[in-house]
């Protein structure tokens, strides 16, 4: 199968979709799951099969070309299937929202969309998906109305200007090279001067910056992830954020190069350091902001963003190993992401809407698929050993450690410890501790909710376990990149100083699990008991209230609130306002009295005459 | 060696674990001049316990102790006890993850049990872990990145070559960090502000009887054990003593020998902490985490200068 056939299924399913709907509900519905399913078999059928091909023709003079190689193929399989989990937890989430028709060809169009990013072969190509993803995004993000409207505003504005830095770089490497093919420009850039090479390169870190939110430029994303419908939060959260990773991995390795790219700066200051000082900045402040949140998608919100640059801090260092942590972190944090929001909008959809940490808790009986997700999902996030965010964080830390940056490792393995205390507060207030009367009889989690969630807790334990699985597909694209490849294996990763096998840890948590279990089952069993029947020290135990949850880390907030303020957000709402302000009192010229304006063409020309009489520029 | 070190290990543990919770009710009550209880306490308490009735709050309250159990077992296996070890893969970093699962399957075990004073206890116990880690992590890297491995095994191997690391001037300033924050790993006091009896009714084990009980108290030794070894390991160069058993080398006495130095090592510093834990009142948690983000903290991070400028 070519690749132009697999983008005509993917456009073509979300217009298909769409026009369903107009016929009938249960069409549409069908017609979205089996699409999405489609595409990841196909994509799929494309494991180890290099294929280019031109999509037309003669535009502008340039050609649109599509390759798949084995970083697209990493890439758009990850995007295909969450996408295909999102839309089948859809089916139930979404059941009694309006305006479906158009959810649903938004959701297939934006997969659509980030699938022609990783297999376009030319920044034209590139230019146009990115752009086609970022308008249907802020149309969906928006799609809840009210906050939901501001929310996407703040995302659009922030992508335009990654989108016109973007343009402003194709430009200037149009003109200087005349191409815009990925493979010719890597060949013809090697020629180029440091100085150019350092203005490509910052220019696209400004775009990907800007939407795999690494600090400064993250403000778009708390919100916008939390106002999104929960299903597309999870898309949201899980790949397309990490559009952002994928760009700067085309820029950096596949574009100007690693041997170039490490040679850029000097002295202390080099483009690849303040990169990595900007990822380890972007781990711990928003990690310690997660830690504040009462808003459970805010929370995971903020996880997303400190994540991200647990990503952007392996690949900057521009080693296999690290290369190989920060691509598999991608994978892993999608993984994780896509399954807490899962997890949280199941919540939602239970209790009929209610996301907020303090007035939840004790769900984990009546809902044990969407407490397994939350669960696992948190291990993953912390990164608990036999899940997969440990392998891909182990790979970033050796990596740090080895290459003498004890300070960037300091902050990666900081935003760990930080991670525990938020999200152990998540997990706690949503589904532990005592069930508040009003939640006793909630909606059952539909099998549309239960089956995503199923299949991403198992891929996390699954990934933790025999991480040589993605590992393998991540070598051949370091192979790719001109890096020397790893020594993996299905277990887990030998290399020079240390190896990481988590077989051996499997078996003895297993082993040791069994006998500890054993121990515990022949003693003398336990009485089951209600959460009422309580030890209260002896005080009587009134119903509803007794749940520790609000101001879960009392004396850290009183200790940290005053530091964790989000700067940037409020610089730049600030300079919003400004312009606001600006354009309202320009739009005053406009008075509607027709003196006026004779008025300003005098003036005009008076000031036009003045300056020829002075000058005489004219 | 492995398969012996992987019976041996969490027995020596265990044992040594339950010995250090009895002697240290002991050392407190000699220094407040009572009798106290027998040193063997402890053992009798874990036996007694487990033939008491307990309640249970389901499945994952029994899991979460189960969790905390285990994962604290396995982590023993990564300490070399003298030359035995078990496991080593993943290193240092494995490790500081692994002591998680302990702490945390006591809090889910805690959380499910859907007691507040429980949920207070968990919630003051992260943040005491929160506080403790910051100077722990720059300690360990300041000893990851001085022997430039990530694997402790080695790390105990290079200090038997060149000494230890707290004779070295250049990790003596992290290993007084870890010293200051000892009492905290091991929850002691000062810092013993996760079980506070007074207040929140012993915090995460509010639930727990019975059989729970005598797990939690096996781990809680395990925790003990691992909170010294790792300090004897990392600063004071594990079972070695000088170069002393080099003329044994190869016999089976030094290995036996080895684990004896270890556990003395282990008992010295052991004392050293109960001293101070004998005389002091508890911090308020803010204070505690002053405290640990002030003093151990600025030391650890001077010493992972001094070692980062050196590499």
């Amino acid at each position: 199968m070519s690749l132009e056939i697999l983008l005509a299924i993917a456009y073509g399913g979300a217009f298909l979709t769409y026009f369903s709907g107009k016929i009938s509900q249960g069409l549409r519905d069908g017609a979205a799951v089996l699409l999405s399913l489609g595409t990841v078999l196909i994509v799929s059928s494309f494991y180890n099969v290099p294929a280019a091909s031109v999509l037309y023709e003669g535009f502008l003079g340039l050609s649109l070309v599509l390759r798949m190689n084995s970083l697209a193929w990493f890439f758009a399989i990850a995007i295909v299937s969450f996408n295909a989990l999102c839309v089948i937890y859809s089916l139930a989430y979404m059941k009694d929202r309006n305006e479906k028709d158009y959810y649903y060809f938004m959701l297939l169009l934006i997969n659509a969309a980030m699938l022609t990013i990783v297999l376009s072969g030319d920044l034209v190509t590139f230019f146009i998906a990115w752009e086609i993803m970022s308008w249907a995004t802020f149309l969906l993000i928006s799609y809840n109305r009210n906050g939901a409207l501001q929310a996407g505003i703040k995302y659009i504005v922030l992508s335009l200007i990654g989108s016109m830095c973007m343009l402003i770089g194709i430009l200037s490497v149009y003109t200087s090279f005349n191409t815009l093919n990925i493979s010719e420009l890597s060949g013809q850039l090697t020629t180029a001067s440091a100085g150019y090479k350092l203005f490509l390169l910052i220019i696209f870190s400004i775009t990907f910056g800007i939407k795999n939110a690494v600090m400064p430029l993250h403000t778009w994303l708390p919100d916008a992830y939390t106002e999104s419908p929960t299903p597309f939060s999870a898309v949201l959260s899980g790949m397309l954020t990490r559009m952002g990773v994928y760009g700067f991995l085309v820029i950096l390795f596949g574009i100007v190069g690693i041997k170039s790219v490490l040679t850029l700066g000097s002295g202390f200051i080099s483009y690849t350091k303040t990169m990595a000082w900007l990822g380890a900045i972007t781990i711990v402040i928003p990690t310690f902001i997660a830690m504040l949140q009462n808003d459970a998608k805010k929370l995971l919100a903020w996880h997303g963003i400190g994540q991200g640059g647990y990503m952007i801090l392996g690949i900057a260092f521009g080693t296999s190993l690290g290369m190989a942590g920060g691509i598999f972190h991608t994978l892993n944090h999608a993984i994780y992401i896509v399954l807490l929001f899962l997890s949280v909008g199941a919540v939602e959809y239970s209790t009929s809407g209610i996301r907020d940490l303090n007035s939840l808790g004790g769900l984990f009986k009546k809902m044990p698929i969407a407490f397994l997700g939350g669960f696992l999902g948190i291990s993953g996030l912390i990164g608990v050993p036999l899940t997969n965010g440990f392998v891909s964080k182990w790979l970033i830390y050796k990596t740090l450690i080895l290459e003498n940056a004890p300070f960037l490792a300091f902050a990666a393995l900081l935003g760990t410890w930080g991670t525990i205390l938020s999200v152990y507060k998540f997990l706690h207030n949503l589904y532990l501790g005592q069930i508040p009367e009003k939640h006793k009889n909630i909606k059952k989690t539909p099998l549309a909710m239960q089956v995503p969630i199923v299949i991403l807790s198992f891929a996390i334990i699954l990934f933790g376990i025999m991480p040589g699985l993605p590992l393998k597909v991540i070598n051949s694209i370091n192979v790719a990149f001109g890096f020397s490849p790893l020594d993996v294996n299905l277990w887990g990763v030998v290399s020079e100083a240390g190896t990481l096998n988590m077989l051996n840890i499997f078996t003895a948590l297993i082993v040791f699990g069994a006998i500890v279990w054993g121990i515990f089952r022949i003693s003398r069993p336990a009485t089951l008991t209600d959460q009422y029947d309580n030890y209260a020290a002896g005080a009587a135990i009134p119903k509803d209230k007794y749940h520790y949850t609000v101001e879960y880390y009392a004396p850290f907030y009183r200790m940290v609130k005053p530091f964790l303020k989000d700067i940037f957000d409020l610089l730049y709402q600030k300079v919003a306002r400004a312009n606001d302000f600006l354009c309202d009192n320009i739009r005053k010229i406009y008075t509607g009295y027709v003196g006026n304006y004779v008025m300003y063409i005098v003036f005009f020309m008076a000031f036009l005459i003045f300056i020829q009489l002075k000058w005489s520029v004219f | 060696m492995n398969i012996v070190a992987l019976i041996v290990s969490p027995l020596i543990a265990l044992i040594t674990g339950l010995f250090f919770l009895g002697l240290s009710r002991k050392i407190s009550a000699r220094i407040h001049w009572r009798y106290g209880p027998p040193v063997y306490q402890p053992f009798i308490d874990v036996m007694r316990a487990f033939s008491q009735k307990s309640i249970t709050h389901g499945n994952f309250f029994d899991f979460g102790i189960i969790l905390s159990l285990t994962g604290t077992i396995v982590l023993v296996l990564f300490l070399p006890i003298g030359g035995l070890w078990a496991l080593n893969t993943g290193g240092l970093i494995m490790f500081l993850y692994l002591m998680l699962l302990g702490p945390f399957g006591i809090a889910l075990s805690g959380a499910a049990a859907a007691n507040p004073n429980s949920s207070i206890g968990i919630s003051r116990n992260f943040l005491l872990a929160l506080a403790y880690e910051v100077p722990l992590l720059l300690i360990l890297l300041a000893v990851m990145t001085d022997y430039n491995t990530i694997s402790l095994v080695e790390i105990v191997e290079k200090q038997a070559a060149t000494g230890m690391a707290i004779s070295s001037w250049r990790l003596v300033i992290p290993g007084i960090a870890y010293f200051l924050i000892l009492p905290a790993i091991l929850g002691l006091r000062p810092f013993e502000i996760t079980g506070a009896v007074q207040e929140i009714a012993s915090g995460p084990i509010a639930e727990f009887g019975g059989k729970h009980m005598a797990f939690y108290t096996l781990q809680h030794a395990l925790q003990t054990f691992v909170g010294i070894a790792l300090f004897v390991d990392i600063f004071l160069g594990g079972g070695t003593l000088f170069g002393l058993l080099n003329s044994l080398a190869g016999t089976v006495w030094v290995d036996i020998l080895e684990i004896f130095i270890f556990l003395l090592k282990m008992v010295l510093v052991l004392f050293i902490g109960l001293f101070v834990n004998a005389v002091y009142p508890r911090f308020r948690i803010e204070q505690a985490m002053q405290y640990l983000w002030k003093w151990p903290t600025l030391i650890a991070f001077v010493g992972l200068v001094i070692v980062a400028i050196i590499n």
